[in-house]
Formats: structure tokens, C-alpha cells, sequence
């Protein structure tokens, strides 16, 4: 079973590759960890300067409208894309080290997690900016982002596995995550939309993330029986099923690689 | 009366085999046209094919065979990274280490950070490697060139730093060691030869996969013959070495 150490060994595992993933990612530019925080706002500021005209009047406060959704988005998907590869990348690892395979699509995710805890930084100046009063509400959205966490991290479970199999998900992936974004209401207000169209956004996992961040943040509200119902059940659903395949497929996928 | 000494590996008709698609592939697109097309066919590679040997406490087992007979596939079936397709393993893998160099070395990290990661990932503690750093740096004769990236070191500095990391720890009970018996230039190989003879013949049980008849000859006293994932021969180290040898001239 877990006992003390192993999981104190596994924690300092996750940290330095997590440590290795950051300083990889930054070691050849100046600004470094700043970009991390640097890239949420230049991209704020350019959508703004885009659609807050156009959207001006069903959407107050645009910037932070899209920043929300933005920040959230990024997580799920830097979180998703890089742990999809973390066993192909490790390979010549997982035959040599005696840790479970799943500690690497596991380091992974909690490498997203770090950049979005400087994204909320980034996030947090901008409220100041733009003067949205800080209430006890906006702890809720630290909530949503552990939620967001285990959803990727299920998702990023059967991704690795499946990209081990067929190296073409990785493609297919990238455009399931266009369409995706589209439904997810980032940049624009669901109500502008078609029916159908919002039926669909409304059943958006993430999107139900993003909708319930921006009400706890924009509008000071708390979010419906409902989507609480919708939120753990895509995030535990999903953990566990991410659980489930990687465990069943672990020694084809060593095979395989 | 000879003391019975315990058995700590017990390997039972252990098989493995591989399936692998025909057409080696890992596309989609390849996958689908061959599930339309009704061929998905298989191919089964049989990489090793019951093999069975004992190992037991304090021995030093050489494994022979030529290139792609299966050894390293054992030797993975013994630390626990693959199941074997059949047949069962004896072995308590808390106790298995396999000795490894350099994994997950980082170019574009310090040595410094390459240290605690490398250690990190074949089981040392924060503590652990706080305590023997300064050793570990003495060891590979790396003063002073610690907090460089590894990029600019030289091959040689790179594998000195692997190996002072990898054989820092109390040799382990049971010792694995896939053809990583000296590195470095010729100063260093002596003293790195020093080492792992300490490591061998420190009452640890150790697997040596190696080319080189001279060290299993020279380290062992039981030896395993592997050709073509059968076992061909197990015994006492230099009849096993001769028979080989013998089939290799008789091959040329």
C-alpha cells in the first residue's frame, strides 16, 4: 500500500520534473517565468482591441470577460496537450525507473497547474485595474481550478495512452480542440448564438467552468444546484475513467514503446 | 554440512512475446485502412521462450547471448517495468536495483539541477542527495562546473556525473546491471571499475548483462546463455563461457 515515504519520494519526483519542464520551456528567452504571466494580458489586450466594440453591449467589462475564459482555457489545454506526449517523451524512462507510469502524465498537469498559478497573477492585476470589487466570491474560482485540474488530468490520462497507440491523436486533437474552443464561448456572449448552438455550449464541460468563474467574479453570484451537479461530475467522471484506461493499458503501452 | 543459502530470484518458465503489427505502423490512418481492408493482421514475436533459472543469495549471474537474443528484455522482466506473457517471477522488487546512467539528464539544465533530478527519479530523497552532493561532485571531479549547463560539457563529464549519481547509494540486495561497467576516460575507468567491483563482490545478488566474456569471466561464478530467446546453457561460469565461445567461431 502507500506508505509515508513513497509518497514523499513521488511528491519531490513531480517537483523536479516539474522544475525541468519550466526551466526547459523558458531557458532560451530573458523575460523567462514573466512570459507566463505576460502572454494571459497580451492576449487580453489584443482580443479586446478586436471584439470589445462589438460586443459592447451585451457584455460589460470585456477584457475580464475573456480573460476569465481565457485562463481557464489555457490550463485545460496546456494541461491536455503536454501530458497526451508525456509518455512517448519518457519512454526511455519508464522501462529504467522504478515509478509508476502515471507519475508523468501526473507532472505534466501539475506543470499547467503552476502556469496558471502565474496566469492568476496576471488575472489579479487586472482586476485591480479595472476596478472589479474583490469579494470573498472570487476564493470559488481557486475551487473551479482544482476541478478544471482533475478533469484535464483524466483527460490527459487516456490521451497518453492513446497517443502511445496512434501517434495521429495528436493531430486529430489539435483540431478537436478548435472546435472546441469555438463552443466554449471564450471570446464572445452565448446569447448571440443560435438555439442549437447554445444547447450545445451549455453541455460544454469547460465551458460550464468558464460560466460559473465569470459569474463568481463579474456578477458576485454563486452557481446553480446544477452546474455544481455538472462541474464535479465532469471533473470525478472524468479522473476516474482517465484512471481506468491508463491502468488497463499500462503494459501495452510499454510494449508498444 | 553446507549451509543452504536462500533463493532470491526464481525465474519459472518465463515467455514474452510481442505482437506486432505487420506493416509497423502507428497512424490511424494506416490502422483504419487495414481494419477496412479486413487484414489486421498480427504478427507474434516470440522474444523469449521459457526460460527458467535460479538465483541465490551472494551469486553473480552473467548473462550471454549475441545482440537482440532477449537479455535486456530479461533483465526489464526482472526489475518489473514489463509482465512476461507467461510464467512468474520469484522476486521481492523493493530490494531490485537496476543500475542506470544518466536518466533523464536534462542538457539545458545545470548540473547542479541535473543532480537532483536524476537522483530524484532513481529514488533518492531531497535529504539524500543534500547529504551526498558535495560526494557526488568529488566523485565525478565536476568542482567548480556545477552550476554550468550540461550542454557544454563534454561526453565524458556527462557520464562521470551519471555514474557518481547512480552508485552513491548503499548497494542495493539485489543489483542489476545492463552494460554500464566503467565510463570516462582512463583515469576515471579505473577508479569507476573500483566501484562497481566494491558493488559486486559486496554480498549483493547481481545480474551482469555484458559483450565482454572477460568481465562475466571475470565477476561471475554462474552464467546464463540466452540465444534466440531460449536458454541455451546456465552453469557454472566457465563451461557456459566455452560453450559460447564455441558456437560463435563455429558461427564465423
Amino acid at each position: 500500500m502507500w506508505d509515508k515515504e513513497q509518497i514523499k519520494q513521488y511528491v519531490f519526483v513531480i517537483r523536479e520534473l516539474t522544475g525541468r519542464e519550466i526551466k526547459r520551456k523558458y531557458a532560451r528567452s530573458y523575460l523567462g517565468i514573466l512570459w507566463s504571466v505576460l502572454n494571459p494580458l497580451l492576449s487580453m489586450a489584443v482580443m479586446s482591441l478586436i471584439f470589445s466594440a462589438m460586443f459592447k453591449r451585451s457584455i460589460e467589462n470585456y477584457p475580464i470577460y475573456y480573460l476569465t475564459g481565457n485562463i481557464i482555457w489555457s490550463f485545460f489545454t496546456g494541461a491536455t496537450n503536454s501530458a497526451m506526449t508525456a509518455l512517448v517523451d519518457n519512454k526511455m524512462m519508464l522501462i529504467k525507473v522504478k515509478l509508476p507510469m502515471s507519475i508523468f502524465p501526473l507532472s505534466r498537469c501539475y506543470t499547467a497547474l503552476v502556469n496558471f498559478g502565474y496566469s492568476i497573477i496576471a488575472f489579479t492585476i487586472m482586476l485591480l485595474v479595472f476596478r472589479i470589487p474583490l469579494q470573498p466570491y472570487i476564493l470559488l474560482f481557486l475551487l473551479y481550478a482544482i476541478g478544471v485540474f482533475f478533469f484535464s488530468l483524466g483527460m490527459g490520462y487516456w490521451l497518453s495512452v492513446l497517443y502511445a497507440i496512434f501517434g495521429d491523436i495528436k493531430h486529430l486533437y489539435s483540431i478537436l480542440l478548435m472546435l472546441w474552443m469555438y463552443l466554449s464561448a471564450l471570446f464572445y456572449p452565448v446569447e448571440n448564438t443560435t438555439p442549437m448552438m447554445q444547447a450545445i455550449i451549455l453541455r460544454n464541460p469547460i465551458y460550464s467552468f468558464i460560466s460559473s468563474a465569470r459569474k463568481c467574479i463579474l456578477y458576485a453570484e454563486f452557481p446553480s444546484t446544477e452546474e455544481w451537479f455538472r462541474m464535479c461530475g465532469w471533473s470525478i467522471g472524468m479522473y476516474l475513467f482517465g484512471r481506468l484506461v491508463f491502468q488497463k493499458m499500462q503494459n501495452k503501452v510499454l510494449q508498444k514503446i | 554440512m553446507i549451509e543452504e543459502k536462500q533463493i532470491v530470484i526464481d525465474i519459472k518458465h518465463i515467455s514474452m512475446q510481442f505482437r506486432i503489427a505487420k506493416e509497423a505502423s502507428g497512424s490511424l490512418k494506416e490502422f483504419l485502412i487495414r481494419m477496412v481492408g479486413r487484414q489486421n493482421s498480427y504478427q507474434t514475436i516470440s522474444v523469449l521462450d521459457d526460460i527458467s533459472f535460479q538465483a541465490k543469495e551472494g551469486d553473480v549471474i552473467g548473462i550471454i547471448g549475441t545482440n537482440g537474443s532477449g537479455k535486456s528484455t530479461l533483465l526489464k522482466i526482472v526489475s518489473g517495468a514489463l509482465q512476461p506473457t507467461s510464467g512468474t517471477v520469484m522476486v521481492d522488487r523493493s530490494k531490485v536495483q537496476l543500475l542506470t546512467l544518466g536518466t533523464g539528464f536534462d542538457m539545458e539544465l545545470t548540473a547542479r539541477e541535473n543532480v537532483y533530478l536524476n537522483g530524484a527519479l532513481i529514488g533518492y530523497s531531497k535529504e539524500y542527495l543534500d547529504r551526498t552532493y558535495d560526494e557526488i561532485v568529488a566523485f565525478a571531479e565536476l568542482e567548480g562546473f556545477m552550476g554550468e549547463r550540461m550542454k557544454n560539457f563534454s561526453s565524458g563529464m556527462v557520464s562521470r556525473l551519471g555514474f557518481a549519481i547512480a552508485t552513491m547509494r548503499d548497494t542495493p540486495e539485489i543489483l542489476i546491471l545492463d552494460e554500464v561497467l566503467s565510463v570516462g576516460d582512463m583515469f576515471f575507468r579505473k577508479k569507476s571499475e573500483q566501484r562497481i567491483q566494491e558493488m559486486i563482490h559486496g554480498g549483493a545478488t547481481v545480474l551482469i548483462v555484458s559483450h565482454s566474456l572477460d568481465v562475466i569471466l571475470k565477476n561471475c561464478n554462474y552464467a546464463v546463455w540466452i540465444e534466440k530467446g531460449k536458454l541455451q546453457m546456465a552453469g557454472a561460469v566457465k563451461e557456459v563461457c566455452e560453450g559460447y565461445r564455441g558456437y560463435q567461431n563455429r558461427k564465423k
